[in-house]
């Protein structure tokens, strides 16, 4: 201690404290702190060090009190001194809390027990119908080839659902039999050709539609009928349209729904309102072709027909059927499930057992 | 690059206006990046005549004059010394704008003045001031100032694509431009090259291409005798409208040159070529190199340079040297027209980071043939006005190669483009832009390609040119099929469905056909309109006789099934349509949504009890479907639907019309479905709910930068007041303040009054500019509170 502390100090401190100069109170302090601080084990235990050693009332802070007794000259030095030890305190408060923190965190680790296998916390998704779900890729196939969704009345006229369509009067399909009928000429429309004729009285060609929908006819419930089902109808009229085009189209549906390897064929048939008419066979989904029950052992599967619209009809519609070509196809989307699911009894479709919904 | 509009009428007669000019640009894939017109301010000012001068009787330097304009006379005061009777002047009538202001009526010292006689200064045409400026006395009265001095120009900046190295110059622009309007292009001093110099061959002074891949051609021409000085003004204009600076009359006849044949030369002071000698090679590893931009580049051994037998004093096609460049003392010249080889141009320019025009059009390709116009056109220019002549050309050109030959098939064009053009019209297109028609036989046309068209080299690049110049317009677009199909709609009902599908919905699907029996076990009142069902005549039995009126029923019997096969929790929906009788001879068709819950609101948790399905699940659910449309629900009341007991279920309005209701069904309803347990149901008119949905294109909206601020209100209320009313009433209180109101506690019993209930609210408040002050919290909280008070009587807790 250089000889002007010493004159500072030794007059101006308590008599009992005269012993042991100021320096060396100060390190007792520090070296007090240090050795408590270093095995404190909790938080709280830090909170009592703290305003013990470097609180309003502790030893430390009763040095600062009293440098207001101290000359300018002298104030900076001692103060520098008091505050050397608090400054070295605090950081040992600082270093002692994160050890204890990192205790903490350590011990919580090595306590836990934790069962990762218990569940997780249910999230339970519903299901579309799955005459949803094929309706939908239907609908996005042709939506993807600039088709566009019409749609159509449930309940029509002699006139939507035959007579425009090129039915004669005496078509066997007319029979009470086949047709629920709600008046004298209004019915349950038996097939969405309708749509073909509700958008050809509303819209000049360029058309380019598909309508899927509800219909309806008379057949008992068994495995493979519903008097209610449903079917998508498509229409595309404009210059230029050919029987290659039908087939173009008819391809990619197919291809895009049930996969690339898919072969399809056309097979001459009869409808009243296309001409030339077809059916078109897949080559069985169930076998790939060898023959098996689904096909009845031919290898092929009939989804759709198609045909080129009659010129009849465009006449009844007023389009210039010399200007005008035109396609038309329709398939049943209850039948494309049952395929496509291997549904065994198309009932299952209409029960709503939850235990059915949740598999698609 | 840019190109003037003015300029190009040097080439070609265009009679189009600057706007059509653009239009044809673009389409001709030359696209017009910006536009800008000059002239447009001295347009304001016009010639006219002093044709009174008398100084002003309280001024000694002011002079009152009047001033024909070709139409009117005005009286005009000016200050200027020189002014004087009989001079041609540019008057600038009142209103004029001068940009930081418009010229005023004044009367000044008494005397009005009505417009103003100007300084080039104030014309914007230099710094000159001191007087007014006097234009030659034959100047057309009443003409603008911009056309007597013809400077009204429309400037277009336009990106050349990088296959077209051709257009980067105006004749080749002119050129592209003739082919596509069909005009011819006129003569022009630097076009078509005559080449009536004399071509002495003198060969003391030596060109050597070391790198003959790298360079194909090297022509040089030197002249001597030159006498260095600024350009003429014409040349300066040219260059400033190219945006490239003067510098003396060799580099701007070199630059003028460039700009307008697009093929870059250089000229080099022939003193400092050491050993007579220029020698085109590969740079040295650490050979040094001072540029023309000031910047000493170490070379690499990597790059083209142009040198003597001494040092670089260039780099090919980039940049040339400040050790050989051409000063004011500068007598004789050497010119370069060269072809560069474009990969190396490129590397050279980009590894040394020099940009320059020069690079820009080698490293795009340019033509070996070019150099021959571009030396000769440079050299009679510099004799013109620099004076001097040619003592020796040299041309050393070791990648001579003819022209090339591209075959047509006019099938293919039709094939490829479905257009019927015939064969006489593609040849003329192709020749206007300077391919040779060279012959034709039974399939196809023969053409030889200019020089400068090296993306011509397939018989598709001549189809696209073809297609080009025919116009893409004449391909015919299909005839649209007309939009029958309602999208909104559409893709609306399916989105309902994938939301409730997440919701855990189960969809089902249920025949259309069902009993009259079933509206009563739904206890429907005789006048219910879903009794005026549509029946069959001829139905497969009576409990398939009638076309549903409401979905209701059969969902109801697939709750009961699957409850028979110990499915307890089930959440079904049905969207699809009911029928209706009406006067017309079709029935009302609508679609429906209706939905049925039984069971725990939550699927089985080990870790938290789910309690069962109630109310507020179910409008919870209706809400969240609502939100998606943004359809709010503007009124609430109790529901009048026979089958939910009673105070359990609520008919939900929206714009108050009635879109469906919500809530528990009557246990005495269920019973007649074998259904012990409860059940809940939501039942939604569709059609009444798209009327009302808000199908627009989203837009982003501001998202705020400032701190939400959130406070909680919990009071006393009498339970006569629905809580739809209540966060209704707070949120008009600043309803651009406040963005939610959330109720998260409600309590009735002990220490609240009979009729009352106590209710917690959560607050949440943002400004779009700013952040609250606590002061604006406390006062919109209070006054909410007030507002409370005053309609609800409300008691704070």
């Amino acid at each position: 201690m250089n000889k002007m502390l010493s004159l500072l100090y030794a007059p101006r401190f308590p008599a009992g404290e005269n012993k042991k100069t100021v320096d060396e109170q100060l390190q007792n302090i520090l070296k007090n702190a240090t050795s408590e601080i270093e095995v404190a084990k909790a938080f709280h235990e830090l909170n009592d060090l703290k305003s013990r050693y470097i609180g309003k009332k502790s030893e430390l802070n009763g040095f600062m009190q009293q440098m207001g007794k101290l000359s300018a000259t002298e104030r900076p030095v001692f103060g520098k001194k008091v505050n050397d030890v608090k400054a070295a305190i605090e950081s040992l408060l600082e270093a002692a809390n994160e050890r204890i923190k990192e205790n903490i965190y350590t011990q919580s680790i090595a306590t836990s027990s934790f069962d990762f296998t218990m569940p997780g916390r249910p999230v339970l998704m519903g299901n579309l119908h799955p005459l949803t779900i094929i309706q939908n890729q239907i609908e996005d196939i042709f939506l993807g080839m600039g088709f566009q969704i019409a749609e159509g009345y449930d309940v029509e006229d002699d006139f939507h659902n035959f007579d425009a369509l090129n039915h004669p009067k005496d078509h066997p399909a007319r029979n009470l039999a086949d047709t629920f009928y709600i008046g004298k000429d209004t019915l349950l429309r038996t097939h969405t050709s309708t749509v073909q004729i509700r958008t050809m009285e509303k819209h000049k060609p360029p058309i380019k539609i598909i309508a899927p929908g509800r219909c309806y006819r008379n057949d008992k419930f068994d495995l493979t009928h519903s008097p209610v089902f449903h079917q998508t109808e498509g229409l595309v009229v404009d210059e230029g349209i050919s029987f290659k085009d039908l087939s173009d189209t008819m391809d990619i549906f197919l291809k895009k729904l049930f996969g690339s390897e898919v072969k399809s064929r056309f097979r001459p048939h009869f409808f009243p309102f296309t001409e030339p008419s077809a059916e078109i066979d897949v080559s069985c989904v169930a076998c790939g072709g060898n023959g098996c029950p689904t096909c009845k052992n031919s290898g092929w599967i009939e989804i759709l027909g198609a045909g080129m619209v009659d010129p009849n009809v465009f006449d009844i519609l007023g389009i210039d059927s010399e200007r005008y070509t035109g396609y038309a196809f329709g398939c049943g989307i209850d039948r494309l499930a049952m395929l496509k699911y291997k549904l065994p009894d198309i009932r299952l479709l209409y029960e709503n057992d939850v235990r059915f919904l949740r598999q698609f | 690059m840019i190109i003037s509009y003015k300029w190009l009428q040097e080439f070609l007669k265009i009679s189009l206006t600057a706007e059509q000019l653009k239009e044809k640009l673009t389409f001709s894939g030359i696209e017009v990046e910006s536009t800008t017109t000059s002239g447009d301010f001295l347009k304001q000012f016009i010639v006219a005549k002093v044709t009174f001068c008398q100084k002003h009787p309280d001024s000694d330097h002011l002079s009152i004059t009047e001033v024909f304009d070709g139409k009117e006379t005005h009286k005009v005061v000016c200050g200027a010394h020189n002014v004087a009777e009989g001079q041609t002047i540019a008057y600038a009538h009142v209103g004029t704008d001068f940009g930081d202001f418009k010229l005023k009526k004044a009367k000044i010292r008494g005397a009005e003045s009505a417009g103003m006689i100007c300084s080039e200064r104030e014309l914007q045409l230099s710094d000159e001031h001191e007087g007014i400026l006097v234009l030659p006395s034959d100047a057309p009265i009443g003409t603008n100032l911009a056309d007597f001095y013809q400077i009204a120009d429309t400037v277009y900046e336009v990106e050349i694509t990088p296959n077209r190295p051709d257009l980067l110059g105006m004749l080749g622009i002119a050129r592209d431009l003739s082919a596509q309007l069909n005009i011819p292009l006129q003569k022009h001093p630097l076009y078509p090259v005559e080449n009536n110099l004399s071509m002495p061959t003198a060969d003391d002074f030596r060109v050597v291409i070391a790198e003959p891949d790298l360079c194909s051609r090297y022509y040089a021409v030197r002249m001597s005798n030159i006498k260095i000085a600024p350009s003429p003004i014409w040349l300066k204009d040219k260059l400033k409208i190219a945006d490239i600076k003067p510098i003396n009359n060799v580099v701007d006849i070199t630059n003028y040159i460039m700009y307008v044949l697009g093929h870059p030369l250089h000229a080099f002071d022939e003193r400092c070529i050491d050993g007579r000698q220029i020698i085109v090679r590969k740079s040295m590893p650490n050979e040094s190199f001072p540029a023309l931009d000031h910047q000493t580049y170490n070379l690499t051994g990597a790059e083209l340079v142009i040198a003597d037998t001494q040092k670089p004093v260039a780099l090919a096609g980039v940049i040339g040297g400040l050790n050989s460049h051409i000063q004011d003392s500068t007598t004789d010249i050497v010119i370069e027209a060269a072809c560069f080889d474009s990969s190396i141009t490129r590397r050279t320019s980009h590894n040394l980071k020099i940009f320059t025009d020069s690079s820009y059009r080698f490293e795009r390709g340019m033509a070996e043939q070019t150099c021959v116009d571009i030396a000769i056109n440079a050299a009679k220019l510099v004799a013109e006005l620099a004076g001097g002549k040619v003592v020796q050309v040299i041309d050393v050109y070791p990648g001579k190669k003819p022209l090339r030959v591209v075959k047509l098939r006019p099938v293919r064009v039709k094939k490829l483009l479905s257009l019927n053009i015939d064969n006489h019209k593609m040849i003329n297109y192709l020749q206007n832009l300077g391919c040779k028609f060279l012959g034709a036989n039974e399939e196809e046309l023969s053409f030889e390609v200019p020089a400068n068209r090296k993306d011509l080299t397939r018989e598709i690049d001549l189809i696209e040119e073809i297609l080009r110049l025919h116009g893409f317009d004449k391909v015919d677009k299909p005839v649209a099929a007309p939009q029958m199909m309602n999208s909104d709609i559409f893709y609306a009902r399916r989105k309902i469905k994938q939301y409730l599908v997440h919701q855990g919905f189960q969809e089902a699907v249920n025949i259309t056909f069902t009993d009259q029996t079933n509206l009563d076990m739904l206890n429907l009142l005789a006048v219910d309109h879903r009794r005026q069902t549509v029946r069959i005549i001829n139905p497969q039995g009576e409990s398939f006789s009638v076309l549903r009126s409401t979905l209701i029923p059969q969902l109801l019997k697939n709750v009961a099934l699957n409850l028979n096969h110990s499915n307890e929790n089930v959440k079904l929906f049905e969207m699809n349509k009911v029928f209706t009788r009406r006067e017309e001879k079709l029935p009302f068709e609508r679609w429906r949504l209706t939905g049925v819950l039984t069971g725990k609101s939550k699927p089985i948790d080990w870790s938290e009890k789910s309690g069962n399905i109630c109310y507020h699940d179910v409008k919870g659910i209706v809400e969240g479907l609502l939100d998606i449309f943004e359809v709010e629900i503007n009124k609430l009341n109790l529901t009048t639907e026979p089958f939910y007991i009673q105070n359990g279920g609520a008919n939900l309005f929206v714009k108050s019309q009635y879109v469906g209701s919500i809530g528990k069904l009557d246990q005495r309803v269920l019973s007649k479905f074998d259904i012990p347990n409860e059940v809940l149901l939501f039942d939604l008119d569709l059609d009444a709910l798209f009327t009302y949905a808000d199908f627009s294109q989203k837009e982003y909206t501001h998202i705020s930068k400032y701190p939400i601020v959130s406070r909680d209100l919990s009071f006393v209320v009498s339970e006569e007041f629905t809580l739809f009313d209540i966060v209704k009433w707070i949120k008009e209180t600043n309803p651009k303040t406040i963005k939610s109101v959330i109720p998260f506690d409600e309590f009735k019993g002990k220490q609240i009054a009979e009729g009352s209930r106590s209710l917690s609210i959560n607050i949440s408040l943002n400004s779009e500019s700013k952040t609250l002050t606590d002061e604006q919290i406390k006062s919109i909280m209070q006054r909410i509170i007030d507002r409370l008070k005053e309609k609800f009587k409300i008691e704070m807790r």
